[in-house]
């Protein structure tokens, strides 16, 4: 194996990533802003974890948090991180730096505004070898031809002397992802990869990410807010709300048996094909939380057609389902339980009237 | 390529326009046949004299050309002759247009070299004290003309500290370095100040710009040091309001260097200028106007140019259109 | 110039910016500076410097006698009993000293001002009219129009100021003693004139730039499907949105040009009486050592002025969200 998969082979015991309340707060004018407020979980080698939320819940400052990509000035991070065992939380920049690129990766949304447009393709995929791993020119060169063929792009040899706006906006995704993968990290973060593309595109990407994934052996965390793009791509998924981990569970069994409303309106909320056209959207009425006095009790009650008093006081805290350990959840009168149904009667005959 | 050469036309229009209305703007007046010989040759002249330069130099001729007489002379570096001093032009204003050279070239030089990157800093660390006492201080800059600030230069250093003479004698820097550095110390001072201002003003802004792109935060989390960001990634893709304003601060520093030459005594093109001006030396004035004036336009040819170079972006809409 | 307002980005890092959606979710409430609609303290100073300049001017040319501390411009302030060159320095009794001739440098200076600001504003409103009319032309019509527009600016671009300044009004004198009804033609109608022609094309680049992109705008294509004339649109529809982008461009150059008027007074070539600024300057110099508030005033007249100019000009850049490269 080349030495550019070698740190992808790297052998890990353990959990890849472990996060034990992880907070990130912003002071601005307004106060302090909770984009991120509590949120634990651990990501296993090899494995594709979806975060899923709405623009606001914090899913792309948690994906940042995690790599450290935050400001320095007015943010405070807390709480454990842990990367294959070392604790990274406490690293600053310079020990980041040795760490982004070559084993933690990102790859943002827009591919156009995220590559350099005054720089060749193939400079900017030469850069973190020459950084990270001390190649020299040639070996940069030829290894970021190979990039550019495992990403699929036809006649790498006259994409690698073009610059971003010569190329199309799927192909500028596959040079992000090139980039990506140059020095073959062992988890890459996707922060919306697919939502400046076309739908046609969207697969084919998702589908090259998969690939990379089983043939590195690399992890996988993947932010975005459409349920869509993680159904079919990833083994995990975790839901997020107003800064806080509300639903984790494997794949199938959240998209089968959820257990936090806000999934569920989730789920609800794709148009599906079956329906009649002209058939409503269904949406989550109200706006996303203001994460400055975010709302007492569980951020989601305000919203939430099943709330109870208890929902508006109390803060619900992560629990797991007796019967799956790796299902666990923040609700109160979760899907299935008895006030649920009580509440759902009343609501369908509501609709009925 | 087209656009090459569409720009080229149009940088010979514009010059000979210019140079053609300076021409007539420096004959306005003179009307009588013998008139520009005589204002010329100044002093008491008799008419033979008169009639001698007026037909050597197609004086009575039309105008446009006599424009195309010089226009001839100049493509064979014949710029005519200072009657007066009965020197060829060409020979007489060499070495004043090299000390105006050095001075702007110096001028300019030293705005970039400070601006440059007292901008970058100020970027990086956008806010911070450091930053804004900069911004204060460029601001102020800015607003200082040059002759006010080589009054304050010439008040400070030339008579209070004696550390620079107050005339400056030509001598170039193969015959004794140190006393050029000191004969243009203050002069290119005086000069670059509010450019650099202005420069890193501009830079500033548009770095500020730049770094809250997108692509600033994949090259950090690509693993790229700070000083690489900021140079390779930062700086190359702030220039273009930078290039822009070195055209067109280029007008400008010429004006300058004209008072800051008179103030500072130097012999250069502007002190000639002014004189020549003034004793109607019609030639000489129509010379080194055309130098000015083309050296000017050819830099903003070369800014012009240099967008294609820097954005490949716009090269290709050029090759395109 | 570009604007980041620091105190709203007070959470972001240059290298790490972060995405806007997620530092301020709703909007954010206004600094308490802002809700009381309280300008910034270089705004402050700008203006009042401004204001009181021009209070001191009307007040120096229309109540002389009304103002004690305004001395006339010949005056000749008596240290006992006698006329002495540069008898005072700063202090009570005038208070910016006297000069060579035992003038007033104070009185002088306001004078001064009157006479560089009627010459800046006269060439600024001059360059305005005729930048803006090139300007719109330009970028209305486009085509052939444009091209010319757009080389008559550039050559006026490519003479230096300076170079120009000095062929006109030199020549103009000497047209003046050929042509004797020229003679209206004053030192500060040439200088006016000339500083016009420099203030001509930064307008019109601006005014052009700005009609190409208004041009495009819905109002202006409403208007021309409701059979709006040409000339209605441009003066009913245009006009009126190229105000703000004149404006800014008359407080910047401004400052430009009374620097400018200032190094002509120096070389030589300005008002003879009363002296600018440049000009006392001029007169000055030789005895910086002797009397330096004779140089130095007028030094600082002229710099807080231009920054004053600079700074408004800046602020309304800011407000109107005007771009130039540099004018």
């Amino acid at each position: 194996m080349s030495n550019v998969t070698q740190a992808a082979t790297r052998d890990i015991q353990g959990p890849l990533l472990e996060l034990v309340d992880v907070k990130t707060h912003f002071h601005t004018e307004r106060g302090i802003v909770r984009a991120v407020d509590g949120v634990s979980f651990t990501l296993d080698r090899g494995k594709a974890l979806g975060i899923v939320g709405e623009s606001g819940s914090g899913k792309t400052i948690l994906s940042r948090s995690i790599m450290g990509l935050l400001p320095i000035r007015g943010t405070d991070r807390t709480g454990s991180i842990k990367f294959a065992g070392r604790e990274i939380g406490s690293f600053g920049r310079k020990e980041m730096r040795a760490v982004w690129g070559k084993e933690m990766a990102m790859i943002f949304q827009d591919p156009m505004t995220s590559l350099n447009p005054l720089m060749k393709v193939g400079d900017q995929i030469a850069e973190p070898l020459r950084i990270h791993l001390g190649m020299g020119k040639t070996d940069a060169v030829a290894t970021a031809r190979k990039l550019l063929q495992d990403v699929r792009i036809p006649e790498p040899d006259r994409r690698l002397e073009q610059y971003p706006h010569e190329l199309s906006g799927g192909m500028r995704q596959r040079v992000m992802i090139a980039i990506a993968m140059a020095c073959g990290p062992t988890v890459l973060f996707a922060d919306e990869p697919t939502t400046a593309l076309d739908v046609t595109v969207q697969a084919q990407i998702l589908d090259l990410l998969g690939e990379q994934r089983s043939d590195r052996n690399m992890s996988i965390v993947l932010v975005t807010h459409d349920l869509g793009v993680v159904a079919g791509h990833t083994d995990e998924i975790a839901v997020m709300y107003g800064g806080k981990l509300v639903e984790k569970a494997s794949t199938k069994r959240l998209f089968a048996s959820m257990r936090m409303p806000y999934t569920e309106a989730l789920l609800a909320s794709i148009p599906k094909m079956a329906d009649a056209s002209h058939t409503r959207l269904n949406v989550i009425p109200g706006r996303p939380p203001d994460l400055v006095n975010p709302p007492k009790g569980c951020r989601f009650a305000p919203r939430c057609p099943y709330a109870r008093d208890k929902c508006l006081t109390d803060e619900p805290a992560l629990t797991v389902t007796p019967d799956d350990p790796t299902h666990s959840f923040a609700c109160w009168f979760p899907v299935g339980s008895p006030e649920y149904h009580e509440s759902r009667a009343r609501i369908d005959k509501e609709a009925a009237a | 390529m087209r656009y090459l050469a569409q720009r080229l036309g149009r940088f010979l229009i514009v010059f000979f326009i210019v140079t053609f209305g300076l021409m007539v703007l420096m004959r306005l007046g003179m009307n009588q046949p013998g008139d520009p010989a005589r204002t010329m040759l100044g002093g008491t002249v008799t008419d033979q004299q008169i009639a001698d330069v007026t037909a050597r130099y197609h004086l009575d001729a039309p105008l446009i050309v006599q424009y195309g007489y010089w226009l001839k002379g100049m493509l064979t570096l014949d710029m005519g002759v200072s009657v007066q001093q009965n020197l060829a032009v060409s020979t007489y204003i060499g070495g004043r247009v090299l000390v105006t050279l050095f001075l702007g070239v110096y001028a300019l030089l030293l705005a970039l070299f400070v601006s440059i990157p007292v901008a970058v800093y100020q970027a990086y660390k956008r806010d911070s004290f450091g930053d804004k006492a900069l911004s204060v201080a460029s601001f102020a800059f800015v607003a200082i003309p040059p002759i006010v600030m080589g009054v304050l230069l010439i008040l400070i250093f030339v008579r209070y500290l004696h550390w620079f003479p107050r005339t400056g004698d030509k001598i170039y820097p193969w015959d004794s370095p140190t006393q050029h550095f000191r004969n243009f110390a203050l002069p290119v001072l005086a000069l670059a100040l509010p450019v650099g201002a202005v420069f890193s003003r501009l830079l500033r802004g548009d770095m500020v710009r730049t770094l809250q792109a997108d692509f600033i935060t994949l090259a950090s989390a690509k693993g790229v040091s700070t000083q690489r960001i900021l140079w390779r990634h930062g700086l190359r893709n702030s220039l273009f309001s930078l290039i822009t304003s070195i055209g067109l601060q280029l007008a400008g520093i010429v004006g300058g260097a004209i008072v800051v030459e008179q103030l500072f005594n130097m012999k250069g093109m502007g002190t000639l200028l002014v004189s020549s001006i003034l004793s109607k030396d019609l030639f000489v004035v129509q010379a080194l106007a055309a130098i000015i004036v083309f050296s000017v336009v050819l830099v903003n040819l070369a800014v012009d140019i240099s967008y294609a170079i820097v954005d490949p972006r716009i090269r290709h809409m050029r090759a395109l259109s | 110039m570009t604007n980041i307002d620091s105190a709203e980005m007070a959470a972001t890092d240059t290298l790490f910016p972060v995405p806007a959606s997620q530092a301020t979710p709703s909007v954010p409430s206004p600094s308490l500076r802002k809700r009381l609609h309280i300008p910034k303290p270089s705004v402050i100073f700008a203006s009042a410097w401004l204001i009181v300049l021009t209070a001191l001017t009307f007040l120096a040319t229309f109540a002389p006698g009304l103002v004690p501390f305004i001395r006339d411009y010949d005056a000749k302030v008596k240290v006992n009993g006698h006329a002495k060159a540069y008898g005072y320095g700063p202090g009570w009794t005038a208070w910016f000293g006297t000069g060579k001739s035992s003038e007033d440098i104070f009185a002088r200076c306001i004078y001064g001002a009157k006479m560089t600001l009627i010459i800046g504003i006269g060439a600024t409103l001059f360059g305005l009219i005729i930048g803006s009319i090139i300007g719109v032309v330009s970028g209305y019509f486009r085509g052939w129009t444009d091209r010319i527009g757009s080389i008559i600016t550039d050559c006026l671009l490519s003479i230096p100021p300076l170079l120009l300044a000095l062929i006109l009004i030199l020549r103009l004198d000497d047209l003046k003693s050929v042509y004797t009804w020229m003679g209206w033609i004053t030192r500060p109608w040439q200088i006016t004139f000339t500083l016009g022609l420099v203030a001509v094309a930064p307008f019109a680049r601006i005014v052009r730039a700005q009609t190409l992109t208004l041009r495009e705008r819905e109002f202006v294509t409403a208007a021309r499907s409701l059979g709006a004339s040409r000339s209605r649109i441009i003066f009913r529809e245009l006009l009126p949105n190229l105000v703000p982008a004149m404006v800014t461009v008359a407080f910047t150059g401004l400052g430009i040009l009374i620097a400018a008027e200032a190094g002509l007074a120096f070389l030589g070539l300005g008002v003879e009486r009363p002296a600018t600024w440049g000009k006392m300057i001029d007169i000055a110099r030789d005895d910086i050592e002797r009397a330096w508030w004779a140089t130095t005033f007028p030094c600082l007249m002229l710099f807080f002025t231009v920054l004053s100019f600079n700074l408004l000009g800046d602020e309304l850049a800011r407000r109107f969200d005007i771009r130039e490269a540099a004018v």
